[in-house]
């Protein structure tokens, strides 16, 4: 068990998150490919970049989305934070950090880190359950939207047993071998599931804005394409 | 699309991956940590493929464009472009191998300003550094015929180069004949490390024909191979003309290399049956004798799978021509033993896939094959390139080609081989784990010297030891301090020492002047018990034991007391609260708690062992320097040459008594 853990957080996890960095900065590579490929075939060859940056704010702080579906926002919102926060600022990763590479940065308290984790755990179940509960969101819905947050919430809940020993009804060497292959597991799909849009949102902003600009006289052309002319639409 | 070339260009891009990984490994961690090369075997695998059989696989530029332009063979001009890219290429990856194999590659200038006459390493330099040139300017108009260099000035560029062919030609068979032959010129300093049937005082006559002959079956093995991954018609005829040339050219090189074997007498040494014997024999049959009996049958170099054979053989044959010269025909000390690390194979691999793609993307854009000449299907491929997969799909629609699919495959390889990489690469441990075993003990003599010299120490051998007790020399029981085995040892008079401590009774206070430490339930640790690496430390706290031994998970707040911190050694309660026994009797390294607790880690051996007796010959010296000589605080009052020469010479391996830990 201790070798396999010693493993686990060595060499897996060296091959897990280069895996994760090259194969974010290979999508934003290829999506800047794709980019340049839209820009050429566009027909409206202007910039958005205003409305781009709007929208892309938007989403990243939905607060409009406030007016409906409130509960499924604050949900995504409180998920979001929690995950993003406590695995970058827990005392514990900082220190494995400063261990390997040197560098530092502030922690959290543990209280807050407590707190944090059981809200992305339990917020994680929650956005499985909304999504199955409501039919518009279940039909809109694939696979790995159900699968990937039960499976980031795997290694908070186990991470928050290996942290409080006392109420954990396993070994330990046990808890941190499932928190850390969990989350190694977590860094190899990052580039290969949704969980990419954490570097690629401003792209796909991007990508469907420049995409759906159409020149002015479009629609007419179409239509002489098509052989339709002055026929009603 | 052309499914070979995929496979091709996926391989090649999943080498790339490990290669660039390791690169960076190489560079940041240095030659030891990534070679198995060493003072003893300094050339390895990089020099002796990368360099030495590199350039010679290069040497087809230069053939061909003799061939063609000196002696007017204009049959044989669809060659010359493919082989001046080879040449190109090839000449780019020696300087790019020669960067990986340099301990200081940032000097690679050097031979650039400081120039070194008398070395034919810096007429090898000096001649690739041109060459590389040279060969830059000949490939130049191939790729300024690109549509993107439509500018007047690269057209003014283009056709000023076309004009200076022939000198530029000249200039390349010149520094070639130079420096192919040069490179086996090297090897005149070495007759006596380089075996018999691979010296010779005219090496490098032999290094250039083999060049030629290869270089013609290098030219031969790109045609057939580009006709194979690009699906075209091979030109058989023309050759099966190169084919004929090639079979002149490796005779040639095998009758001289026999002849010169014969002329000096050497050549019985090729059938007395030993390794080098046969390893001769196989590689002259390999790379020369076979390939130019199957070439001078006509009905052979004219069919296809008679010249792959023939290319195919020639060219491993001669890579093994220049691996045996530089490698393993070169005589090392018998420590040395060299066969390269995984991580050399990766980074010669890496190189040739690197060119390889890149001689692939050449050939895909460029006229460099002849029938590419069409002109609308050259000009297609130029733009756009082809990004097939959108990065808003899935992962599992994307095509199985095209950039989306080459860089997956290199960033999946790569990330592989994180796993596999030594631990020392990633800790970034520059000493690999030696581990330590307990001291012998050994009869000597303590030579007590008038002059303040300080004391000496004479092993004799065990039988003539009465002969030696003379007043002045008193027999004494020395520890013999080596843990790591290397034969480099430090005598070590304990009971002088414990004396001198103030134990002439049986107090045992003197004993915490060393000793500070002991296992739990033991009385006198030995030294390599918890130090017990030579360099690096050892952890001597066993987290699995104690949490066992305190009820599992309930048991973790016993040690880990506050809640709020982070679970390390820095945050727990101190070990001598338990373990107040294991601080040796009146350690003066260690003392009751709060100046110091117990330590979860153990220094280095050496660090260990310097720690302990420097620190306190150096108090003495300070305490009173009118006492001790300057030799009493110097590397040389442990460490002394003649004690490791005594020990073997007088008295090899007899007289150490096995007694590991024994004080």
């Amino acid at each position: 068990m201790e070798t396999a853990l010693q493993w686990a957080r060595g060499p897996i996890f060296w091959t897990a998150f280069a895996f994760m960095i090259l194969g974010l900065l290979r999508l934003v590579v290829i999506t800047v490919l794709d980019i340049r490929h839209i820009m050429r075939d566009a027909g409206d060859k202007s910039l958005p970049v205003g409305q781009l940056i709007r929208t892309t704010l938007s989403w990243l702080f939905p607060v409009r989305r406030f007016t409906h579906r409130i509960t499924y926002s604050l949900t995504t919102i409180i998920f979001h934070v929690s995950i993003i926060i406590v695995p970058i600022f827990l005392g514990s990763h900082v220190m494995l950090w400063e261990r390997s590479i040197g560098l530092s940065w502030p922690t959290l308290s543990t209280t807050v880190a407590d707190v944090l984790t059981i809200l992305a755990v339990v917020t994680a179940l929650a956005i499985v359950v909304q999504r199955t509960i409501f039919a518009d969101a279940r039909r809109l819905s694939r696979f790995q939207d159900y699968a990937i947050p039960l499976l980031i919430a795997v290694p908070f809940a186990s991470g928050f047993v290996a942290m409080h020993p006392t109420m954990n009804p396993f070994p330990y060497e046990a808890t941190m071998l499932v928190h850390v292959m969990s989350a190694n597991i977590l860094f190899i799909l990052i580039p290969f599931s949704k969980i990419s849009h954490c570097l690629l949102l401003p792209f796909t902003q991007f990508v469907s804005e420049a995409a759906w600009r159409f020149p002015s006289d479009c629609g007419t052309q179409v239509a002489v394409a098509l052989g339709k002319e002055k026929q009603p639409v | 699309m052309n499914s070979r070339l995929n496979i091709l260009k996926s391989i090649l891009w999943a080498i790339v991956g490990v290669w660039a990984v390791v690169s960076v490994a190489r560079f940041v961690r240095g030659l030891g940590a990534t070679t198995n090369l060493s003072d003893g075997a300094p050339w390895g695998l990089w020099i002796g493929f990368d360099v030495m059989a590199g350039v010679a696989l290069a040497a087809g530029g230069f053939v061909l464009a003799a061939i063609v332009y000196i002696f007017g063979l204009e049959r044989y001009r669809p060659f010359v472009r493919p082989a001046i890219l080879t040449a190109f290429l090839g000449y780019a990856a020696v300087a790019v191998g020669l960067l990986y194999d340099l301990g200081l590659p940032w000097h690679i200038w050097h031979p650039l300003i400081n120039w070194q006459h008398h070395s034919v390493l810096f007429e090898v330099a000096a001649c690739v550094m041109i060459y590389l040139t040279v060969l830059t300017l000949e490939f130049a108009p191939v790729i300024l015929e690109h549509p993107i260099f439509k500018h007047r000035i690269f057209k003014t560029v283009y056709n000023f180069l076309k004009k200076a062919t022939i000198p530029l030609v000249i200039a390349g068979i010149v520094l070639s004949t130079l420096h192919q032959s040069s490179l086996g010129s090297l090897f005149l300093i070495t007759p006596g490390r380089l075996h018999p049937l691979w010296y010779s005082p005219i090496i490098y006559v032999l290094f250039f024909v083999s060049a030629v002959g290869l270089g013609l079956m290098m030219v031969t093995l790109e045609s057939l191979l580009s006709g194979y991954f690009f699906r075209h018609k091979v030109d058989t005829s023309r050759l099966a003309g190169l084919g004929g040339a090639a079979a002149a050219v490796l005779s040639l090189y095998a009758l001289i290399r026999l002849g010169d074997l014969a002329w000096r007498g050497v050549l019985p040494q090729a059938f007395s049956g030993n390794w080098q014997g046969n390893l001769f024999l196989f590689e002259l049959g390999v790379s020369a004798i076979i390939p130019a009996f199957l070439l001078m049958a006509p009905r052979i170099r004219r069919s296809i799978g008679g010249l792959a054979a023939a290319s195919v053989l020639t060219v491993l044959g001669m890579i093994g021509y220049r691996l045996d010269t530089s490698i393993v025909a070169f005589l090392r000390p018998e420590e040395a033993a060299y066969f390269p690390h995984w991580m050399e194979f990766a980074i010669t691999l890496g190189i040739v896939a690197a060119f390889g793609l890149i001689f692939i993307f050449f050939v895909e854009h460029l006229r460099v094959f002849e029938h590419h000449d069409d002109d609308t299907a050259t000009a297609k491929r130029y733009f756009p390139i082809p990004v097939e997969a959108s990065s808003v799909r899935d992962f599992g629609q994307r095509s199985w080609r095209g950039p989306a699919w080459y860089s997956l495959v290199a960033i999946g390889t790569a990330a592989i081989t994180l796993v596999f990489l030594p631990e020392h690469i990633r800790s970034g441990d520059l000493h690999r784990a030696e581990s330590v075993s307990g001291v012998r003990t050994i009869e000597g003599l303590r030579l007590t010297r008038a002059s303040q010299e300080g004391t000496r120490f004479a092993v004799p051998a065990e039988d003539a030891m009465a002969q030696f007790a003379v007043p002045g020399a008193d027999p004494v029981l020395l520890m013999v301090i080596d843990g790591n085995r290397d034969g480099n040892l430090v005598l070590f008079d304990h009971e002088s020492h414990r004396v001198r401590e103030g134990g002439a009774g049986s107090s045992e206070k003197e004993c915490g002047v060393c000793h500070h430490m002991n296992k739990p339930f033991d009385r006198n640790t030995s030294c390599y018990e918890c130090h017990r690496d030579m360099y690096n430390p050892t952890m001597i706290f066993d987290h699995t034991s104690h949490t066992a031994a305190m009820g599992g998970n309930e048991g973790c707040v016993r040690c880990h007391r506050d809640p709020d911190a982070v679970k390390t050694a820095d945050n727990i309660r101190p070990c001598y609260d338990c373990h107040a026994d294991m601080v040796a009797d009146g350690s003066t390294m260690i003392q009751a708690p709060p100046k110091d607790g117990l330590r979860w880690q153990a220094p280095g051996y050496r660090d260990a062992m310097h720690g302990s007796c420097m620190a306190c010959h150096e108090k003495r010296m300070a305490a009173d320097p009118e006492y001790y000589s300057a030799q009493f605080v110097r590397c040389d009052n442990c460490h002394n040459a003649d004690y490791d020469t005594e020990l073997r010479h007088l008295s090899p391996y007899a007289t150490l008594s096995q007694a590991a830990g024994g004080e």
